[in-house]
């Protein structure tokens, strides 16, 4: 029975790594617009950030339901989030974007955005080769200790 | 959560979690029997792979830790095969960051390690039922006392200890729930069919 329900409960959970928060952030004009997000999970919504420039905290804002927040900020500020349980990120904007300097690369720079975010987020994503690889790994190392407790058992 | 990046705790919380963890391993190490390396092997294996499941639970998710389940297989090896399975987290997948091992691993495993020694001094072989209330409340226990950890370093890293404290405790509910179910269940297989590792 509670084999049952533990195997009923297990296959409610989607297999997914989900806390790491994550910051994307590109600039628009003067704004920068941004989405917080758990790594392979879904949006930080509700979390408060804050615009810090030369160390100095210039500006608070709350991420909408999506995980996604718009604010003033110049191109060398830093741009942070917190979740307030453990859950921190934090970004440089500067090596988010160039900023636009006409319409047109204005209009590539949104079209391209939702790709560097995937691009973004995809590199978070547990993939099969490090699960299994860690796996190896941990049996690797336990499998050294037993060579050496049976060495040192063996001398004995 | 369970899993706390780098650069949100003080230096004094980093140096007692690496102080506790050294200790740890040192005392996990020295009492690793050989016969019990493939167990410690298997289990830091399952710890790696269990944090990939993850639960919804309203504004943020969590995972399973089995934190308990590896206090009361392993004893005092749980700490080195958690810091082992927690450093190729960090590694691998980004979970944690690695100045803050001691303390992620410190925060995992002294619950393991206290639900462990409980339930080898209350289990006695024989009830299965009892056998799986004895699980489950360890299961649900080493949870508890992991997000009330997770809390205390973020509090005595001068964060607002209650608002952390009220939002990691109730992110862990439904993990505590899903361990207490799932530890009772793995007990109360190992009970069955080879109690000889419980005891």
């Amino acid at each position: 029975m509670i084999r049952v329900f533990a195997i009923a409960l297990l296959l409610l959970c989607t297999p997914a790594q989900a806390h790491k928060l994550k910051l994307f952030v590109t600039q628009e004009g003067g704004d920068m617009v941004g989405t917080a997000y758990f790594a392979g999970g879904g949006p930080a919504a509700q979390i408060e950030g804050t615009v810090i420039v030369d160390g100095v905290e210039r500006a608070r804002f709350r991420t909408d339901g999506e995980g996604n927040f718009r604010v003033t900020a110049p191109a060398n500020a830093t741009i942070s989030v917190d979740g307030g349980d453990g859950h921190a990120a934090s970004t440089n904007a500067v090596v988010a974007v160039d900023p636009p300097t006409n319409d047109i690369e204005a209009a590539v720079a949104r079209q391209i955005r939702p790709l560097r975010l995937q691009i973004d987020a995809m590199e978070e994503r547990a993939r099969f080769s490090d699960i299994m690889g860690g796996i190896g790994t941990i049996f690797g190392l336990f499998g050294i200790a037993a060579w050496i407790a049976a060495r040192r058992r063996g001398k004995q | 959560m369970a899993h706390i990046p780098d650069g949100i705790l003080s230096a004094p919380v980093l140096a007692a979690g690496m102080a506790v963890s050294l200790g740890g391993i040192g005392l996990g190490l020295r009492r690793l029997a050989p016969e019990a390396v493939p167990k410690a092997a298997v289990l830091s294996a399952v710890f790696f792979v269990a944090s990939l499941v993850h639960l919804p639970a309203g504004f943020s998710s969590v995972h399973l830790i089995l934190n308990g389940l590896m206090g009361i297989v392993l004893g005092l090896a749980a700490y080195p095969a958690i810091v082992v399975a927690l450093l190729l987290q960090a590694m691998l997948f980004g979970f944690g960051g690695l100045v803050v091992l001691g303390v992620n691993a410190m925060n995992m495993a002294l619950p393991a390690l206290a639900v462990g020694m409980v339930f080898r001094a209350v289990w006695r072989p024989g009830c299965q039922r009892r056998t799986a209330l004895l699980g489950a409340a360890a299961g649900g226990l080493a949870v508890a006392l992991t997000a009330i950890m997770v809390a205390a370093s973020l509090g005595l890293s001068g964060r607002e200890f209650l608002p952390a404290t009220n939002l990691v405790l109730l992110s862990y509910v439904p993990v505590m729930v899903v361990e207490a179910v799932f530890t009772a269940a793995a007990i109360g297989l190992i009970a069955r069919v080879k109690p000889e590792l419980l005891s």
